[in-house]
């Protein structure tokens, strides 16, 4: 980014707090940390939540989606190993590759709108008086605080094609074809309705995480790039971002996760359909072993969203890393 | 993702049968066995399950029953998270459709040697043929019912409308029609009544699935589907049911209770639950056979009903058959069949609800009964269910044809997934 050669004076405070006070070090140093078993015995607990909950049930998954597992296997427990039969089963499908598609398309749409949002919000905030800026904070937090499903219920009532308040708003404006218009059969209303929805639940976070970076970013940057004559966008550009690159990276990772994974949503609202219309990756997953009682390709497939999620951060913090390590 | 939905209703199974333990746990003090049976939503009234159990509890005062009701809405899924539990409930309550895969599946009790002591012979051929396996009987037939016209007969003598002359689809279209005037809607039909449905693409001849080269395939798309999809289409403008719901939402017996519907298509068990939500209605609902497409065949219908189960893993397997020989015998197969407008499960008993305006209007049509087709392959369908996707689409003007061949194509993918 020929931005931050142009002016390399906002990174410097921020690698020096990084390093923390030159005084700090030796007597940290001095006291040796106590040894003994209180320290393990005492996060045991955590650890032991931690693995039972969550790397148990991961080896698990990656097991049974090595093995011939069906209803039949879920209740006697005899399944058979069968090597990467699953996964073939799966990558041959073209079925697979259209819910792969569609579900990159999905994390897509949901995360730039998510950021762009969340970015024009917290740049509003931070400009709001303080009145103002209380009301913004209060409706973040509490559209924040709603419980997902509930969210969803209401999400589904306000698109509900006889009693919801869209069509009943629709058609007293004079649009008369909204007339019990139902949302949820149509394949691209119902995919653009719950991205309405997964960018409503998710701007809170991303916006307040945002709000409270820019307000340590120090004021006299800013006077010294409008002096400049730069303008609103430019200082965004060259002053903001570049300040603020390591929370951007933070919240865009925690979206991406966020929306690959918007399963509770969708389940409760379409179950992924109209069709396949909004059968994204873990919708797929569930499906095909709950529904088609093919537990060994729900874990494959769950396997590979994993593995493609990683995909999608790997190629960012590159990315990323990439351009820090810019020479300037 | 799944394993957490898993784990999570094997945890809530878990608890309620645990729950349940702790009231077999002091069976050691007093002899009793607690029996955790599942029914299913409106398969019995409250007053009828009240009945039961205490008819039951005397005649066998070692055992203890507790009844669990059970929404329809993903029941699948909770049945097999309990046969797949070390804990599971005793007597599971599964419908007719859903049967074949879990006597397929091993987690069910062989019940065969009982068969004669509980009159197999006579079963329904439409119940006891889904609850066996290889020549083995899992399922034990509970009751049968079918759809049938439920009507308000103040309604229809205001419009002028003798109901005992319908006999055939147009005479009730023009029937409809005459009674959808002003507030009054001719019929309540919702969008995604795929039983409906079924019964007229059976009318036409043709069929969800069929079974060609020993392959399942969807057949919606056949000219006979879509002709009975048409006709959905036609009786379904005559009314105010929305198109991209089934009867469970809202539920149509609420809908109907409200008093400005003059027909739905019901078990006729749905009366009761009409007159629950609005007891004004108690002498204004009559019945007659869905009306085919000549007045001498009745409109074919779908043959619902269930079946009783004992997971492998019950507790109290002895107990639990305790509870289906008392169930499924004589003297409580007529009262459900009285209480709740049912078919019992045995031929012998028909005449117990002979009586019955609901039952005799659907003994008519039952003689037109058709299933859904009778493969384990058959509940994946049901689970996803692509037929409701297709009605709304057809429904909202929806290239029907297309729409139609996409069904097909998602249902022979669904019942074939699993071989």
């Amino acid at each position: 980014m020929p931005a931050i050669r142009e002016r390399s004076a906002p990174r410097t405070p921020q690698h020096r707090t990084a390093s923390g006070p030159p005084g700090d070090s030796p007597r940290r140093r001095s006291p040796r940390p106590a040894r003994g078993y209180w320290p393990y015995v005492l996060i045991a607990p955590a650890i032991g939540g931690m693995l039972y909950l969550l790397a148990y049930p991961l080896l698990r998954a990656v097991l049974i989606s090595l093995q011939d597992f069906r209803l039949r296997q879920l209740i006697a427990g005899d399944a058979q190993f069968v090597g990467l039969r699953n996964y073939r089963t799966l990558l041959s499908d073209p079925r697979f590759w259209e819910v792969v598609a569609r579900t990159f398309a999905f994390m897509a749409v949901n995360v730039v709108l998510i950021m762009t949002i969340s970015t024009l919000v917290a740049l509003m905030t931070e400009r709001l008086a303080k009145a103002g800026r209380t009301v913004v904070l209060c409706a973040l937090v509490l559209a924040w605080a709603m419980p997902v499903v509930a969210a969803t219920t209401v999400f589904q009532w306000l698109f509900h094609s006889e009693f919801g308040v869209v069509n009943w708003l629709l058609t007293s404006l004079g649009f008369d074809s909204f007339d019990r218009y139902p949302w949820f059969a149509d394949g691209g209303a119902a995919f653009a309705i719950l991205v309405v929805l997964i960018v409503w639940q998710s701007v809170p976070f991303a916006a307040i995480t945002l709000y409270s970076a820019l307000t340590t970013v120090p004021s006299e940057l800013y006077e010294s790039a409008r002096m400049d004559g730069a303008s609103g966008p430019r200082i965004f550009r060259s002053v903001t971002f570049p300040m603020l690159r390591p929370i951007f990276v933070l919240v865009f990772s925690l979206e991406v996760i966020w929306t690959f994974k918007a399963f509770v949503q969708i389940w409760v609202m379409t179950r992924g359909g109209p069709g396949d219309a909004t059968t994204i990756l873990p919708v797929y997953a569930v499906q095909t072993a709950l529904s088609s009682q093919r537990y060994d390709l729900g874990s494959a497939a769950s396997m590979l969203t994993v593995v493609l999620m990683s995909g999608v951060l790997v190629l960012y913090f590159r990315q990323m890393f990439r351009q820090e390590d810019d020479p300037r | 993702m799944k394993y957490r939905l898993l784990a999570g209703s094997s945890t809530l199974v878990m608890a309620a049968t645990l729950s349940a333990c702790g009231g077999s746990a002091d069976e050691g003090g007093d002899g009793h066995t607690t029996v955790d049976v599942w029914l299913m939503r409106d398969s019995v009234s409250a007053a009828f399950q009240k009945e039961f159990v205490k008819g039951f509890e005397a005649k066998h005062p070692e055992i203890e029953v507790k009844v669990q009701i059970q929404e329809w809405d993903g029941i699948g899924e909770k049945i097999t998270a309990a046969l797949a539990s070390n804990d599971a409930p005793d007597v599971i309550e599964v419908g007719n459709t859903q049967v074949a895969q879990f006597a397929a599946s091993g987690g069910l009790l062989d019940l065969t040697d009982s068969k004669t002591e509980l009159k197999g012979e006579h079963w329904l051929r439409g119940l006891a043929e889904p609850g066996a396996y290889e020549g083995k009987q899992y399922g034990i037939p509970y009751y049968a019912a079918n759809r049938v016209v439920i009507y308000r007969t103040d309604l229809f003598e205001k419009a002028g409308v003798d109901a005992a002359a319908i006999k055939t689809r147009d005479q009730w279209v023009e029937a409809t029609t005459k009674l959808n005037k002003g507030k009054t809607q001719g019929i309540y039909l919702p969008g995604q009544m795929w039983y409906a449905l079924g019964g007229f693409i059976w009318d036409e001849g043709g069929d969800f699935a069929a079974k060609s080269g020993g392959k399942w395939k969807g057949a919606l798309d056949t000219p006979e589907a879509l002709r009975g999809m048409e006709f959905y289409a036609r009786l379904q403008a005559l009314g105010k049911g929305p198109k991209d719901a089934d009867e469970d939402d809202p539920p149509q017996a609420q809908v109907m209770a409200k008093g400005q519907v003059a027909q739905v298509i019901s078990t006729p068990g749905g009366a009761n639950a009409v007159i629950e939500n609005n007891p004004g209605l108690k002498d204004k609902l009559g019945f007659f056979p869905i009306p085919g497409k000549s007045a001498d065949t009745p409109g074919a219908v779908f043959t619902g009903g269930s079946d009783l189960v004992i997971p492998a893993a019950a507790g109290d397997s002895e107990e639990a058959l305790t509870l289906i020989k008392e169930l499924t015998g004589d003297t409580w197969q007529k009262k459900l069949a009285v209480a709740m407008s049912y078919v019992p499960n045995r031929t012998t008993l028909a005449s117990a609800v002979a009586d019955d305006p609901g039952a005799s209007a659907m003994a008519v049509g039952a003689a037109n009964g058709h299933a859904t087709p009778n493969t384990p392959g058959w509940a994946a369908v049901e689970a996803e269910n692509p037929i409701k996707d297709y009605m709304t689409a057809a429904l909202v003007g929806g290239d029907a044809a297309k729409e139609a061949a996409k069904a097909s194509a998602a249902i022979t993918r669904a019942m074939n997934a699993n071989s």
